[in-house]
Formats: C-alpha cells, sequence, structure tokens
C-alpha cells in the first residue's frame, strides 16, 4: 500500500479514521455499545488533537451529547441518591421518563470532555444537579461507585470525579481529603499504583492516580519543576522508578512488570512522568520508534507493533503519546485531562 | 431493549423478565442497567442462587474481561456467603489457569478473600504460579497480598524472613526478573534498617554480580542500599570499582553510587536519561 514512509505521522489518514468513527462505528463495536459517549470522545478529541475539528459540525455534536443528559424532575430529591449526569447510551435511557435514566461517571466524564473539546458554552449550562448528586457516588473510603444502583469502586472514578469537578471548576461535588486517602492507599509496595488497595501495580491506574492528586492540586510542580507536595502523600521516588521501568527494549511502555509493552501505556505512564515534570527522563527516540511500528496503514493505531487493523481506542492513546512527544502534526494535550489542551 | 425498558418501568418482578434479562445480557453483557434489574427480580423470585451462579460463571467465562458480569459475582458472593468461598475460588483459579494475569479475575479474588476467606490456601497457589512462570508479576502481587493480610500467617512481621529467602532463590534462578526484585524491595519498605544491615542483601547482590557482572537490577539494587546508607564491605567496595570504568570526567575518588549511575547508564540505554539524573541527584 502506497503511504508514508512508516516512520512518517500519516496525519490525514488518522483524520480521515476519526472522522468516520464519529459517524459510524464498525460492527465491532457493538459489545462496547454501553460505551457510545466515550468512543465518541475518543473520536472528537483524536480530532482536535488532529487539528481537524473543522471536519465535524460542532453544533451537532453539542446537540447529541447534551441529548445524553439525565434531568431530574423539578420535584426531586437529591438526597435520595440518585445521580443525574450523563448516560453512556441509548440503552441507558428511557425516552417516556428520562428519571429513570441511568447516567454513570465516566459517560460524564466523556460527554463534558466532548463539550470542552468542541468549545461549547457553558455560561447557560447548570451543573449544579450533577455536582450535587455527584456526592451520592462517593464511598466512605473515599472513592467513586460510577453508577448509583451499585457497581465496582475503584480509581477510575475517583479520577473520573476529580475530572468533572476540575471542568466544572467547582469542587463541591466531591471530599478530595477522603479521595486523596483512597488514592495513597492503592500505592503498592513497587511504587506503582493499584486499581484497588492490594491490586497489582497498572499503568492506567497509576495515571487515574497521579492526575487525580493533581487536578485536586494535591499535587504541584513549581517553575523549576521541582515537585511540592504538602503533606507526605506518596512515593515518589518509588513512583518515578516503576514508571520509568515500564519502558522496554523495545521503546514501548508496559503496563505492568513483564508483560508486553502496548500503544496506550505510551499515554498512561508517559502522562504520569509528564505531569511529575519528568518527561524528559523517557528514551523519546525509541518510544516514537515504537509507536511507528503501532500505526496502521488504514489510519489510526494499533494494540501491539505490526497488527494491522486499528481500534479507536489505542488511536486516540497513540496520538495522546505522540502529542507528548511533541509530534508537529498534534496540537498541545492537557494531560491531567486527558484531552486537548483548552485554549 | 423496548421490552426491557417496560418491564423496567413497570417494575414486573417476575419469572418472565428474568428471561428477559438473560436474552438481553447474553447479546449485550456490558449493561449494567440490566444486571441491576435482573438482582432486583431475583431479590424478588428468591431465585436458586446456585443456578444463577452457573449462568453468570458461563458469561465470565466467554467474557472474562467484563467489569458488570464480575460485579454480579460479587454481588452473588455476597449473598451466598462464606460457605461459597471456596467454590469462588475454584472458579477465578480456572479463570487465572487460561489467563494468569487477568486482572478482573485477581481483583475479585482479593475480594472474595477479605470479604469471605478461603485464605489457606493462597500462598501455595501463589507459589504454584510462580513455579509455573516465575515472571509472573501479578502472583508476586498477590504473594504480598497474601503475606500481608491473611489472618492466619500472623502479618509481615512473621513472614518477612522466610520471605527474604524465598525472593533470594528466585531472584537467583532468574536475575533479569523485575518481580521479585521489586518484591524484595517492598519486604524492606516495613523495615528500611534492616536493609542496610541484613548480610543477605551485600551476599545476593554480589553472588549475582560474580556470575553477571551485567545485571541491571542487582546494579539497581545496591544503588539504592547505598543511598539509604548501606556501609560497603571491602568486597562491594571492589566490585565497584573493578567493573566500573572511570568517566572521562571522573576521577578515581568517584564515590561508589556515582560510578555506578555512570556504568547503569552504559549498562540500560533505554533508561539513560534516568540514570544520569540519579546521578545528579547523589549530592542532594
Amino acid at each position: 500500500m502506497e503511504g508514508p514512509e512508516p516512520s512518517e505521522f500519516a496525519k490525514e489518514r488518522h483524520a480521515a479514521f476519526a472522522e468516520m468513527m464519529l459517524h459510524e462505528l464498525p460492527r465491532d463495536y457493538a459489545s462496547q455499545e454501553i460505551n457510545r459517549v466515550t468512543l465518541a470522545y475518543f473520536a472528537v478529541s483524536s480530532l482536535s488533537l488532529l487539528r481537524s475539528l473543522h471536519r465535524v459540525d460542532k453544533d451537532q455534536i453539542a446537540t447529541w451529547v447534551l441529548s445524553f443528559q439525565a434531568k431530574p424532575k423539578e420535584t426531586h430529591n437529591v438526597d435520595d441518591g440518585k445521580f443525574f449526569g450523563f448516560c453512556g447510551s441509548r440503552s441507558c435511557q428511557f425516552s417516556e421518563d428520562s428519571v429513570q435514566s441511568v447516567s454513570n461517571l465516566a459517560s460524564t466524564y466523556s460527554a463534558l470532555a466532548i463539550l470542552k473539546v468542541i468549545g461549547y458554552d457553558f455560561q447557560n449550562f447548570d451543573s449544579s444537579i450533577i455536582l450535587e448528586s455527584m456526592r451520592s457516588l462517593q464511598m466512605p473510603d473515599g472513592s467513586f461507585m460510577p453508577i448509583d444502583s451499585g457497581a465496582e469502586t475503584d480509581l477510575r472514578f475517583v479520577y473520573c470525579a476529580a475530572a468533572i469537578s476540575s471542568m466544572l471548576n467547582d469542587w463541591s461535588g466531591m471530599d478530595r481529603e477522603k479521595a486523596k486517602d483512597y488514592i495513597i492507599n492503592c500505592q503498592s509496595y513497587d511504587g506503582g499504583f493499584g486499581l484497588t488497595a492490594g491490586s497489582e501495580s497498572h499503568g492506567g491506574a497509576t495515571y487515574c492516580a497521579v492526575a487525580a492528586l493533581f487536578l485536586m492540586g494535591f499535587i504541584q510542580t513549581d517553575c523549576n519543576n521541582s515537585l511540592s507536595l504538602p503533606t507526605s502523600t506518596i512515593d515518589i521516588p518509588s513512583l518515578v522508578e516503576w514508571c520509568i521501568q515500564r519502558q522496554g527494549a523495545d521503546g514501548g511502555f508496559q503496563g505492568r512488570a513483564n508483560k508486553d509493552s502496548d500503544t496506550c501505556y505510551a499515554f498512561w505512564v508517559g502522562g504520569v512522568l509528564k505531569m511529575l515534570g519528568l518527561y524528559h527522563l523517557v528514551n523519546k527516540s525509541a518510544l516514537r520508534t515504537f509507536l511507528f511500528t503501532c500505526q496502521s496503514p488504514y489510519g489510526g493505531f494499533t494494540k501491539f507493533p505490526y497488527e494491522v487493523l486499528p481500534d479507536l481506542y489505542h488511536s486516540y492513546y497513540g496520538f495522546a503519546a505522540l502529542s507528548l512527544l511533541d509530534e508537529k502534526e498534534l496540537g498541545n494535550l492537557s494531560v491531567e485531562l486527558g484531552l486537548a489542551a483548552l485554549n | 431493549m423496548d421490552y426491557f425498558r417496560a418491564v423496567y418501568v413497570a417494575r414486573e418482578l417476575s419469572p418472565r423478565a428474568l428471561r428477559l434479562t438473560t436474552e438481553a445480557l447474553l447479546r449485550n453483557p456490558g449493561n449494567y442497567t440490566i444486571w441491576h434489574f435482573r438482582r432486583l427480580v431475583i431479590d424478588a423470585l428468591d431465585s436458586d442462587l446456585v443456578e444463577e451462579t452457573l449462568f453468570v460463571d458461563n458469561l465470565a467465562e466467554a467474557n472474562s474481561k467484563n467489569y458488570q458480569i464480575w460485579h454480579h459475582k460479587r454481588w452473588l458472593a455476597e449473598k451466598l456467603g462464606p460457605e461459597a468461598a471456596n467454590d469462588d475460588h475454584d472458579f477465578t483459579r480456572f479463570i487465572l489457569c487460561h489467563d494468569a494475569k487477568n486482572y478482573h479475575a485477581w481483583s475479585h479474588r482479593q475480594w472474595v478473600l477479605q470479604k469471605l476467606g478461603g485464605w489457606d490456601k493462597e500462598l501455595d497457589f501463589c507459589h504454584q504460579l510462580l513455579e509455573e512462570d516465575i515472571f509472573n508479576n501479578s502472583a508476586w502481587n498477590q504473594r504480598f497480598f497474601v503475606i500481608t493480610r491473611s489472618p492466619l500467617l500472623g502479618g509481615l512481621s512473621a513472614m518477612w524472613d522466610s520471605e527474604v529467602d524465598y525472593t533470594i532463590k528466585a531472584i537467583l534462578q532468574n536475575p533479569s526478573n523485575e518481580s521479585p526484585w521489586r518484591y524484595l524491595q517492598g519486604l524492606y519498605k516495613g523495615n528500611p534498617d534492616s536493609l542496610i544491615t541484613d548480610e543477605r542483601i551485600p551476599q545476593l547482590l554480589l553472588n549475582i554480580l560474580k556470575e553477571n557482572s551485567y545485571c541491571v537490577f542487582a546494579w539497581n539494587f545496591l544503588l539504592d542500599v547505598l543511598c539509604k546508607g548501606l556501609r560497603p564491605n571491602k568486597e562491594i567496595e571492589e566490585a565497584v570499582k573493578g567493573f566500573t570504568e572511570l568517566d572521562d570526567a571522573g576521577s578515581s575518588d568517584q564515590d561508589l553510587p556515582t560510578r555506578i549511575c555512570s556504568a547503569l547508564e552504559r549498562m540500560d540505554p533505554i533508561r539513560v536519561n534516568y540514570w544520569a539524573w540519579r546521578k545528579s541527584n547523589l549530592t542532594l
């Protein structure tokens, strides 16, 4: 197949891929339909990073996203524990009585992220019900459930809550101290973070932990790129070494020790180092070489090297990882929010 | 889905509603609304939980990375209580046979242990997995979980000594395996003074470096213990000085940690920036 050199970023192909994924997903994604809004976030945020948002109708996207918002009746009592955020899919919506709709934290994060990326004007957006009802999702140990009817609680949803609060610029929806305590308990003996206390250190969990601490203001870097941690929180040297050790001889990043390198961890783990002001410790040329072995000839990125068919998740995090590497065809990233930098 | 919405809105908690959720979940096991409703129906009908376990285990086998299925298993386990803990462990053992690093299975297993028990064979299970694959980091993590949390073993302080021996044996088996090195580090976290006084540590490092002078993890560990205050014996000093070449800009007075960092910059090129950074921070 004719095309760019293997080490050249195929911007047009990637933009075409992301645009196609926004309009219609291939049937292989049917099992992921419950996460439709999240998939749209990957596509829209990809287009934003690719500086290709002009390819889409932003008003149409805004209308579509807002149609997933769950709204209470006027007489609703916020103490009944129900969460009113955004649903992830039509299959969680009930058209006649939208009070039945089941919204969740992850799709709320995705929905707000899409709106931010397309430049939606939040001036008239009433976020109060999202934040008030989000409090019901926080557990006594500081973690968050994704939905009010009960589900697993882990670091992913602590991150979502922090990102939602940050995007809405309002921290009334969560107890940050409790969330911080939960995060600290998730640091493993080897310096990385697991999704729950006692779980194996994992790149995605580590990102959620550090990004959430960052967003909540518990980690700051000053102008000298030194870290300041106001109270004793986490073991930074072990964390740094854990992250650095995830880069393999093939240049890519693995998600856990002794596992294969995978495109997405270049963002999850690389992003942690970036937030800590230590991205310069990454072997960038080796990483770049690895990522280009995952660039699909069809546009997008694959999970592993030399596979052919891309998927939307690895494509988005491939773009995000290359943005961290200052790929010139890509825009800047807001690492802690996981989306294109907002101007 | 419209049929489902109808019974959901009507709150019809009947056998046919249960069958409907079965149909719906077989098509889309990710829909948490349907799982939630199914739980309401099961409670209302007081359905056979053993049969339900069979249903969800079949789904879990085919969709072993689906969060909602594992959550439903948790809900069932809680209802069935401690007597069912061993059956549940048998199931996760089965899943881990096919995928020894399945994160969901390990999370679930840890939850069942803490909530319902069944700790007695867990350390053996970890050992068995490590015999099959000493590189299995999930099994090492589980081992740490067991020795620190099992109510049957006395906690880390009681297990510490034997675990250090166990880990050293594993390291010697394959010094390029990151997992036992991290585990060893973890064992000493609660006991930092012993890290610099335990004779086994310099002995281990010398043994490895004699056979394999390019073992990055060994040099890394030595660097860390020196930084934490280990007083190097003569053998260690000679090993470092003998192996490490002088930096072009350096002198024979360079201290051991500096020499080791320089050596690591050459030995571990992927992490060359990290070792240079460690070196620059040594005097801080």
